[in-house]
């Protein structure tokens, strides 16, 4: 009974020591910082037009090493972004990926809530776009190409992006209406005439009854093969 | 006094035995015992050769980790070999969800180039115990691994650091230790004149699965090739970045021809050493045979596989067959991965499936349609009727009760307005006639691809004598070819179309042609083009494709959200015959290669331990 009594309290006291063992902290604080912002167009001080996946803004924490592992924030399609579990640190920040100008990189530091907005100035802006439904199935897009800075990448290919959800365009798109039906170009915009820079696409056998959500991209042959698209539109293909 | 005497024993005792503490340890071999004798030179080396990162039918280009220290190659209890490279490149289509190689999987094989290294400084120290030509010829071939080592480094990273000597901890500082990466060019000479040392230090012959000089210089031909390429291409097609521009990746566009004369130079030793295999009358024959019979004049090295234990064999024969859960033509396992109709088009145009008006060709059997096709393509594709193991390839997608008007009309049409009738088993019959083939194939977007998806199947080093109850998981033992002629006669005939060597170039593709009863070339047709399509028919299915495309730069143009197709089978109820229509492999996967991909990035442990090793490769 005697050692019964001393081995609970042995295994207590053990437990214990486990306990406070447990209860040391790092000193370090918490992913508290937040960085969020938009990219802006240049000219229009709209936010650009892009996609989910199309590029990131990418942070290095200096304060913490002198060759930092990167990490990126992608861009959502509205043109925002946001990262709320950061630490608190000085940072470089830059643009990385995506059809723009280059930015410089800038340092900044990083604590709760702040904010920074990116301008930036694409290679072409897809102006004009619209589409109509030229039969109850056949979907034609028209649009404008605009090169606000001349010796842009050369162009690959222009392509409808069409989906289901406003999230729409490379790598967000029904293959059958948009990657199948992409027009290889290869040329540079020096290349580039009237008939080029005022495009028509055509996407047929639209599904009836569905809503879609289109719009038109234009891909580079720069570092990431990224593109620049058009606002996305909205269209009722009437049911049978 | 009795007590005193006793404590002295005791103290005798405990003297005598720590006199015996140092000894020799037991439970590790001593480099008394391994450079002592051959047999220790031999087991040394084997765990080199047996760590080489060779991509054989085990290797898992997605970085397989078998739990037992090994990841991609190399892996124990391994069988999946549908997930290949080819099965990411657009050869084929397979279990990958798209191009899911790309990113590599942080090889990164220091501590067996150590293990090289090691090897290189300690023989000499026991040369006594051998005669001079044996330690002058074990010093080639060491050079020759380390070679390979640094190759599939290069291959994948560009730029790595270059370490020659055994490095040493805590005797060196960790600085010392952080060595930073090299040029893109500096490995690729490294590469080189390791692989020269190797040849002037290496014997005439060894046995199949050690190098022998002439080994050193195939491997120098392909590696110079490589070089010479991503210097030409590489300037042309790249993304911007600090390694680029610090030369850790891509090289200058002028240092193109170097490489390539090198690659025909090395290549040329081995002119008369060895030949092309023609040991067969028959070219389709002969073609199958260059694979499976280890006599041929072609093997320059092999890796090979054994029954029993230890586990060195493999599963290719049960993992390219169709099983279809029905023991079909193997006794175990399933197939997962199909060669595609853009593949199989390298060959042919594959026009003569339609007539001129554009309506399908009617056959009167499923084998009629592949007749007359190049033997080299009939021994690296089984077609549908194809007969294996005493069955046929029975591949058939689906019955048409009648078929009017064109292939092209026909395929375009949405899927739930074409008249087929299709089956999701191997089973279902229509007016006593099975719906789909034993082989193959299921509905689109079925969900099992234990059938082919493409209407074709693997041929190359397939064995044909294996009875079906002896096809299963874990019983091939057919060695893989990891360095064969035709390679070097295509590395020296690509080297010398980029040189304007045409001649020269002609003679090597005329004899891989003839052997592979192709029609032979003429001076007109020594283009880029010829050599890169010969080169994809070749070696089709060899592991060199993907890193082929990669170095021509070419991967983000072919792979570019595509999505490749079949031949189909289908037979016409009311003609009796069969036609075959050109349409989207079943499960219509989008492959894409983004242009960062030219170079993996490198691995993020070692950018963690090592910060010499930025800038990480562009893109990244």
């Amino acid at each position: 009974m005697k050692l019964k009594s001393f081995k609970i309290l042995s295994l207590g006291v053990s437990l214990l020591f486990f306990a406070s063992s447990c209860v040391k902290m790092d000193t370090y604080a918490g992913p508290d910082a937040s960085l969020n912002g938009n990219v802006i167009e240049d000219g229009s001080k709209n936010n650009v037009q892009t996609c989910s996946g199309n590029f990131s803004i990418r942070l290095e924490q200096l304060s913490w090493d002198s060759v930092p592992v990167p990490q990126d924030i992608p861009v959502k399609s509205d043109g925002t972004f946001q990262n709320t579990k950061l630490f608190s640190g000085h940072y470089r920040v830059s643009i990385h990926g995506g059809a723009f100008w280059p930015v410089a990189p800038e340092e900044m530091d990083i604590s709760s809530g702040s904010t920074h907005d990116f301008k930036l100035t694409p290679y072409l802006f897809v102006n004009n776009f619209k589409a109509e439904l030229t039969d109850s199935t056949t979907l034609r897009l028209t649009y404008t190409l605009e090169a606000p800075v001349q010796g842009i990448p050369k162009i690959l290919e222009i392509t409808p992006y069409l989906n289901t959800t406003q999230i729409v365009g490379p790598n967000n798109s029904i293959y059958d209406y948009s990657d199948l039906l992409k027009v290889p170009i290869n040329k540079d915009w020096s290349e580039f005439n009237d008939a080029d820079k005022n495009g028509e696409l055509i996407i047929s056998n639209l599904v009836p009854g569905r809503i879609f959500y289109v719009r038109v991209g234009v891909k580079f042959d720069n570092n990431d093969k990224s593109s620049n698209l058009s606002n996305v539109i909205k269209i009722t293909v009437p049911g049978k | 006094m009795k007590k005193r005497f006793l404590n002295i024993v005791a103290g005798c005792l405990m003297l005598a035995s720590c006199q015996k503490l140092d000894i020799p340890p037991v439970d590790i071999l001593t480099d008394d015992q391994i450079f002592g004798s051959e047999a220790g030179i031999n087991a040394y080396l084997a765990q080199v050769y047996r760590k080489l990162p060779i991509e054989d039918f085990t290797y898992r280009p997605d970085g397989r980790n078998d739990g037992a220290g090994n990841v991609g190659f190399n892996l124990h209890h391994e069988w999946e070999h549908f997930y290949c490279e080819a099965a990411a490149d657009g050869e084929m289509v397979g279990p990958y969800g798209g191009v899911d190689i790309a990113g590599g999987f942080g090889y990164w094989p220091y501590r067996d180039i150590r293990d090289v290294n090691y090897f290189i400084e300690t023989l000499p120290t026991y040369a006594k115990n051998f005669p001079p030509d044996k330690v002058t010829s074990l010093l080639g071939e060491a050079h020759f691994l380390r070679a390979y080592y640094y190759f599939a480094l290069a291959k994948r990273y560009g730029g790595i650091p270059i370490v020659k000597n055994v490095q040493h901890y805590p005797q060196q500082t960790i600085e010392e230790l952080q060595v930073p990466r090299n040029t893109e060019e500096e490995v690729w000479n490294f590469i080189g004149d390791d692989l020269d040392t190797a040849y002037q230090m290496c014997a005439e012959t060894n046995v199949a699965e050690r190098a022998n000089k002439y080994a050193a210089m195939a491997l120098k031909s392909r590696a110079m090739v490589y070089a010479g390429s991503i210097a030409r291409y590489g300037s042309q097609t790249f993304v911007d970045g600090d390694a680029r521009s610090q030369g850790l990746v891509g090289i200058s566009a002028d240092k193109a021809a170097g490489f390539y004369q090198k690659s025909v130079d090395a290549a040329k030793t081995l002119e008369g050493k060895y030949s092309l295999y023609r040991a067969k009358p028959d070219k389709t024959d002969n073609y199958v045979g260059i694979f499976l019979d280890a006599k041929s004049p072609e093997n320059i090295l092999i890796r090979s596989f054994y029954a029993g234990d230890p586990e060195r064999n493999h599963s290719f024969d049960a993992t390219y067959s169709p099983n279809s859960d029905m023991n079909y033509m193997t006794a175990g396992g399933l197939s997962r991965t199909y060669p595609t109709l853009e593949f199989v088009q390298n060959f042919n145009s594959f026009d003569f499936v339609t007539n001129a008006d554009g309506t399908p060709k009617r056959f009167n059997s499923q084998a009629e349609m592949a007749q007359g096709l190049e033997p080299r393509l009939r021994a690296t594709v089984y077609f549908p009727g194809d007969v294996l193991r005493g069955v046929p390839f029975d591949v058939q997608a689906g019955i048409y009760p009648s078929f009017s008007g064109t292939a092209a009309d026909e395929v375009a049409k949405p899927t739930g307005t074409r008249s087929f009738i299709l089956s999701g088993d191997h089973t279902t019959l229509r007016n006593g006639r099975l719906i789909i083939g034993k082989a193959g194939m299921y509905p689109p977007a079925f969900g099992n691809d234990n059938n082919t998806r493409t209407g074709f199947y693997v041929r190359k080093y397939i064995d044909p004598t294996k009875s079906i109850s002896a096809v299963n998981l874990f019983t091939s033992t057919t060695p893989w070819i990891e360095l064969r002629y035709a390679e070097v006669l295509l590395n020296r005939a690509e080297a010398d179309i980029e040189l304007n060597q045409t001649t020269d170039a002609l003679k090597c593709i005329n004899d891989i042609r003839d052997r592979a009863g192709a029609p032979l070339a003429t001076a007109a047709d020594m283009t880029v083009a010829t050599y890169r399509n010969e080169r994809a028919k070749e070696l089709a299915f060899e592991n060199h494709y993907w890193w082929d495309i990669k170095r021509w730069r070419l991967a983000d143009k072919l792979l570019n959200n595509t999505h490749f197709h079949g031949l189909m089978p289908y037979y016409v109820e009311s003609e009796g015959k069969y036609i075959f229509l050109k349409e989207l492999e079943l499960f219509n996967r989008n492959y894409y290669f983004d242009k960062k991909f030219y170079y993996e990035q490198m691995p993020g442990g070692e950018l963690a331990t090592n910060p010499n090793l930025y800038p990480n490769n562009p893109g990244y």
